[in-house]
């Protein structure tokens, strides 16, 4: 049995040194780890060789495993990581998207950080690993000590489902479940923080008394890392693109930084923290008989999400009225049938009772802010991002629903106004070397990061080529950014442009049918380095688009489905398939 | 070619036979436009690239370009189709276009609103129809029109026989339709020793030309406003013996221009049944080698016949056809309009003429459903449908023993709504929002100031007398308003010069009465010509010819006195 891996690959010695090292320091224990580390210490230090260093402790290895869609699970996992550096950990960082199952029945310490997307889905860059771990084949994990920290959405039913499975998973294999999981909701940053403190904890080995730690940084830290503090921007472009006969209203925001612009690449996201719209409020305050409240009413303007009804809320409104029909409700099993399509302002009226602002607080979760694709280049805007924001409007239960963060940039945000927002980096959607051909998906809003690429792209004067599929409802009335395109098409910064607009002929068509019809140009642009990007509708676009990419594969290279399915996912390993779905 | 001829000339010489850069232009995704050039040439094909103009203002502050799309309009000589035809257009309407089918002035359908990705699937379903659209538009002979008047039935046939035929011999040759539509074989054009275009040449002709058919005594054709017309001589038996040639009419005019001008139609000569298609040609390919290439505003055959003389120009026919002309016979018109409701032909068959206002097809919010009706009917209907020059239809060649299950179908849609005298005698050409040259409103329009004249007509005693009125958004004259009793042109938004005193059969051209009204300026300008009307009118005296006896406006002999003498008569006081 081979030595279980210390050193990091990238470790600055050769494979067989490495080796060598895992050997000795493998099986040495504490004090033979803590001599030599004080030891190399000295050493490097030109001090006498005599160490009689007492107590220095090796820093134990720790893996730190994430799923991450929007990149929040990534950034807890980050930092763990650094947590864990200073509590004495050697932390390796894993994603998903790169994990070998197999590899896990190597490791001791095991940290999850797992995000559940849509409906009780794995983030679609994990899904492969997922599957791996939850089938057949998954590797026996006796030896392995663990925890997991589920993020989740509690507005959807399967609320941190993924977390959950890997959980129930990890001790079927035959790991040791050390931590409890905590689930959390959107409002996860104190839980996760907590979590994470009281994980590592409960993970770290007993110490030698008075033993230093002689902590190690494998990695070197990201110089200069943006700030990540929310920012206040004035709104200076707010331009519905979409005609005045089409059914859609979606906005380009442009935002203007007083000097303080976020430093973002293309493909970072912007969170934009919304008001709920005091009609809304007006109409929980009154459900509540708290109109009169205005402090109340200020908090849940801008603090408090009124939109979101889980069965989580409904057992909370029961604790806090002892509504004899909420609990009949509750007890009989239908409260999620209930909750479906409705919101706390449903619920609240459809149960009537006088509640305290506290009491209505209580219900309530934080008001989280809405991650949105940035749809510009610094290069080409300079202090201003763009965002493309599609205004969600719906009916349900006989009530005209509105989403809450986008329907505050439609309706109450205005030219001269101000919004906060925050970075949030996704390094995984950025562009590659001017020199790489890029492909591009994004049907209507998902088209917001290629903008700022095509921007990039032509403020570096990128030899590389690029192709965008672009699709919506109709040609004439939604065609979003359609004279840029024109003068990007014009001025080289796009090479190639497809459209897919679903409503314009009685056959609906979409990005993947045009995926598919240019499947012989787009493999070959694969074939030549291309890289490809999807961004986008998850439930269905990114699915539908990956599997006419397959079947590309399969019919132009003339593959069996396995075969054009694993290639499909070694683009994905290679980071030449990217995914930003939502 | 000389250096003076028009930008259209070197276009259409260039085009290697209608093809342009067509092609490479329709798979050009990013714009649903095609270049400048390739907009003239497609009109050759049928279609014309327009554009939402009630979007201009916003569309580039959305950062979209206009709200292109194409109106096509198809070739249907006379303006027969099956019910199966109409299914497909019906079903191409509501797939690719507007959701409405435009039956128009010229007997033929018309979509609006098709995008440039749809264009070509339309021409193929259109295609599949066994219909097309080459020629309807362009510098070429366009719509063959036929008198639709289907109670005499062996004239109607002889007619409608001979709108094909003419369309038929005029067609254009080149196989750049069947090329770009159909997706057909390359055929190459202009190969060494073939003639692609025997009658039309490399660049066809110097402008539109329009042919019709004409069944006394229905003018429903509107003879007198077309290039050519061949207006039937009835044996006392109701056979055709032969046609009178008319040439020269033409509606077009440009404001401030009085260089241009609209012309009633010379009647030439007489030809048999026979010789008529080879009259026909010769008349085309005469203006083709006479007309004015050089400046399209004077181009049509009607500034050929006036600059040339009707003796020459007849003369030349005549060589080239290697016979003369007979002279003309005597003939009659009663009306420009259509009889509506039900009409039995000489063969027993019934004929049911419904009213389409402005020709438009649609299902109108509490209103007659006129397109799901007429698909109905369509589904029903073993006969055929028949587009009038006034922009209605005809079911037309019902058998006795259906005719019932089509009244229950015109019954349930709505479609016999009745429609006041003034309505039923309305035409409206489409202008805004799709039509490039339009100034200002009209078929938007023209039913909201019907109602308001209506109402001063009623006043009067009027409401039941057959006044034409035909209203245009430009002066060029699609829908004939210099033909109409009542003719109003737009000048601008909102504004209208309006035109008097044409006869009530379509022989006589109206005259400018007054420039610049708005909507309360033309009712205030009628209002009293209405009065006096209803005061003093002679035994049946339409409106036209009352307002020049009385001399509230004067007449108009032909083109070239159009512009002569305009506005009320000084003497309209005292005459009053």
């Amino acid at each position: 049995m081979p030595a279980p891996a210390l050193l990091p690959r990238t470790a600055p010695f050769g494979d067989d040194e490495i080796a060598s090292l895992d050997r000795v320091l493998g099986p040495a224990t504490a004090t033979q780890r803590a001599w030599l580390a004080g030891f190399l210490a000295g050493l490097d230090a030109s001090a006498p060789a005599t160490a009689t260093v007492t107590s220095a402790q090796v820093a134990e290895p720790l893996t730190i495993l994430f799923a991450t869609e929007s990149g929040n699970a990534e950034r807890l996992a980050q930092d763990a990581a650094k947590l864990a550096r200073k509590g004495g950990f050697k932390p390796k960082l894993i994603d998903f998207a790169d994990l070998v199952a197999a590899d896990l029945a190597a490791e001791q310490r095991l940290i999850v950080v797992a995000s559940t997307w849509g409906e009780g889905e794995p983030p679609a860059r994990a899904a492969r690993a997922y599957a791996e771990l939850m089938g057949p084949a998954a590797p026996r994990l006796e030896g392995v000590t663990f925890g997991v920290l589920a993020l989740g959405d509690t507005a959807y039913a399967e609320f941190c489902a993924i977390g959950k499975a890997l959980d129930a998973r990890l001790v079927e294999l035959g790991a040791k479940r050390a931590v409890e999981r905590v689930d959390c909701d959107l409002d996860f940053e104190a839980p996760a923080a907590e979590w994470i403190k009281a994980a590592l904890q409960t993970l770290a080995p007993a110490r030698e008394a008075g033993g230093n730690v002689v902590s190690v940084d494998f990695k070197p830290r990201p110089a200069g890392e943006a700030s990540r503090e929310p920012v206040t921007a004035e709104i200076v472009e707010h331009i519905n693109l979409n005609s005045s006969r089409s059914g859609k209203e979606t906005i380009h925001l442009a935002l203007r930084f007083d000097g303080s612009a976020p430093a973002y690449e293309p493909g970072d996201s912007l969170d934009l923290y919304p008001h709920n719209d005091p009609a809304l409020v007006e109409a929980v305050l009154a459900a509540a008989r708290l109109d009169g409240d205005a402090q109340l009413r200020a908090a849940l303007v801008s603090e408090r999400d009124l939109t979101t009804l889980s069965t989580g809320t409904i057992e909370k409104f029961l604790a806090a009225t002892a509504h004899p029909e909420v609990r009949r409700l509750i007890d009989e099993g239908g409260a999620r049938a209930w909750s479906d399509g409705r919101q706390l302002v449903d619920l609240l009226e459809a149960f009537p009772v006088r509640l305290t602002a506290e009491e209505l607080k209580g219900l309530t979760r934080p008001l989280p802010p809405r991650a949105y694709s940035i749809a510009s280049s610094r290069k080409e805007v300079g202090d201003e991002a763009h965002l493309l924001v599609a205004a969600v409007r719906y009916e349900s239960r006989g009530r005209a629903r509105a989403g809450v963060a986008s329907t505050h940039v439609a309706d109450r945000l205005q030219v001269g106004g101000s919004v906060r927002v925050r970075l949030k980096p996704n390094k995984h959607f950025h562009l590659p070397e001017p020199s790489t051909d890029i492909i591009m998906v994004g049907p209507g809003t998902g088209v917001a990061p290629f903008r700022a690429f095509v921007q990039e792209r032509r403020a570096v004067g990128a030899a590389g080529r690029s192709w965008l599929f672009f699709g919506d409802r109709r040609f004439t009335h939604d065609f979003l950014y359609q004279l840029e395109w024109q003068d990007a098409l014009k001025d080289g910064a796009l090479t190639r442009l497809d459209l897919a607009f679903s409503r314009d002929t009685p056959r609906k068509v979409y990005v993947q049918h045009r995926l598919w019809e240019r499947r012989r140009d787009l493999i070959e642009w694969l074939e030549g380095g291309a890289h490809l990007y999807v961004c986008g509708n998850a439930k269905a676009m990114a699915k539908d688009v990956r599997a006419a990419l397959v079947r590309a594969f399969v019919d132009v290279k003339a593959l069996d489905a396995d075969a054009a399915a694993a290639v499909v996912t070694a683009l994905e390993r290679e980071r030449r398939y990217l995914q930003d779905v939502y | 070619m000389g250096t003076d001829v028009s930008r259209n000339e070197r276009i259409k010489e260039a085009s290697r036979f209608l093809r342009g850069t067509l092609p490479e232009g329709l798979v050009e995704v990013a714009t649903g436009a095609i270049s400048e050039d390739d907009a003239q040439l497609v009109k050759f094909h049928g279609t014309y690239l327009q554009d939402d103009r009630d979007l201009r203002a916003e569309r580039t502050k959305k950062k979209l370009e206009k709200a292109f799309a194409f109106m096509v309009r198809l070739r249907l000589p006379g303006g027969v189709c099956t019910p199966a035809q109409w299914l497909a257009l019906d079903q191409i309407a509501r797939d690719y276009a507007n959701g409405t089918l435009r039956l128009t002035t010229r007997q033929t359908f018309q979509f609006h609103g098709i995008i440039k990705s749809n264009l070509k699937t339309s021409m193929q379903a259109i295609d599949a129809a066994l219909l097309d659209t080459l020629a309807a538009c362009g510098d070429v002979n366009r719509n063959v029109l036929a008198t639709s008047n289907p109670h005499q039935s062996r004239a109607h046939r002889a007619a409608l026989d001979l709108a094909h035929a003419i369309s038929d011999q005029l067609l254009p040759r080149t196989p750049a339709y069947r090329e770009i539509w159909l997706d057909g074989e390359k055929i190459l054009g202009g190969e060494e020793g073939e003639v692609v275009e025997p009658i039309y040449g490399t660049t066809y002709l110097p402008r539109k030309f329009k042919t019709v058919v004409a069944v006394p005594p229905a003018n429903d054709v509107d003879v007198f406003a077309q290039d050519l017309g061949f207006i039937a001589i009835l044996d006392p038996d109701g056979h055709v013996a032969g046609w009178n040639v008319t040439v020269g009419g033409g509606m077009g005019m440009t404001h401030g221009e009085p260089d241009t001008y609209p012309r009633t139609a010379d009647v030439m000569g007489f030809c048999l049944t026979g010789d008529a298609v080879a009259v026909a040609e010769a008349v085309v390919t005469v203006q083709r080698d006479w007309g004015d290439r050089a400046n399209r505003k004077h181009a049509r055959l009607k500034y050929t016949i006036e600059d040339r003389g009707l003796s020459a120009f007849r003369a030349e026919v005549e060589r080239r056809v290697g016979k003369p002309l007979q002279p003309p016979r005597p003939f009659g018109f009663t009306s420009t309009g259509d009889r509506y409701g039900w009409t039995e032909g000489e063969d027993g068959r019934a004929h049911l003429t419904l009213f389409v206002e402005n020709g438009r097809v649609r299902d109108h919010d509490g209103g007659p459903a006129m397109l799901a009706g007429l698909r109905a009917i369509a589904e029903a209907h073993d006969g055929e449908f028949r587009l009038t020059a006034n922009q209605n239809v005809i079911i037309a060649n019902v058998r006795p023993e259906n005719r019932a299950a089509i009244e229950r179908l015109v019954a349930a849609h709505g479609l016999d709504r009745h429609a006041t005298a003034l309505r039923r005698n309305a035409l409206a050409c489409v202008a805004l929002p799709t039509c490039g040259l339009a100034l200002a409103e009209s078929e938007r329009y023209l039913p909201a100031l019907v109602t308001a004249l209506e109402a001063r007509l009623a006043a009067h005693g009027l409401a039941d007398d057959e006044i034409t009125i035909r209203m245009t958004g430009c002066p060029n004259g699609c829908a004939r308003p210099y033909l109409a009793e009542i003719g109003l042109v737009g000048k601008g938004p909102g504004r209208y010069n309006l035109y008097l005193g044409a006869a009530f059969d379509g022989s006589r051209l109206s005259k400018l009465y007054a420039e610049d009204l708005e909507h309360d300026g033309i009712v205030a300008a009628l209002e009293p010509l209405f009065a006096a009307y209803a005061a003093g009118r002679l035994q049946a005296e339409r409106f036209g010819a009352f307002l020049i006896r009385t001399r509230r406006i004067a007449q108009t002999g032909n083109g070239r006195d159009f512009h002569a003498n305009t506005g009320p008569l000084r003497t309209m006081e005292l005459a009053g």
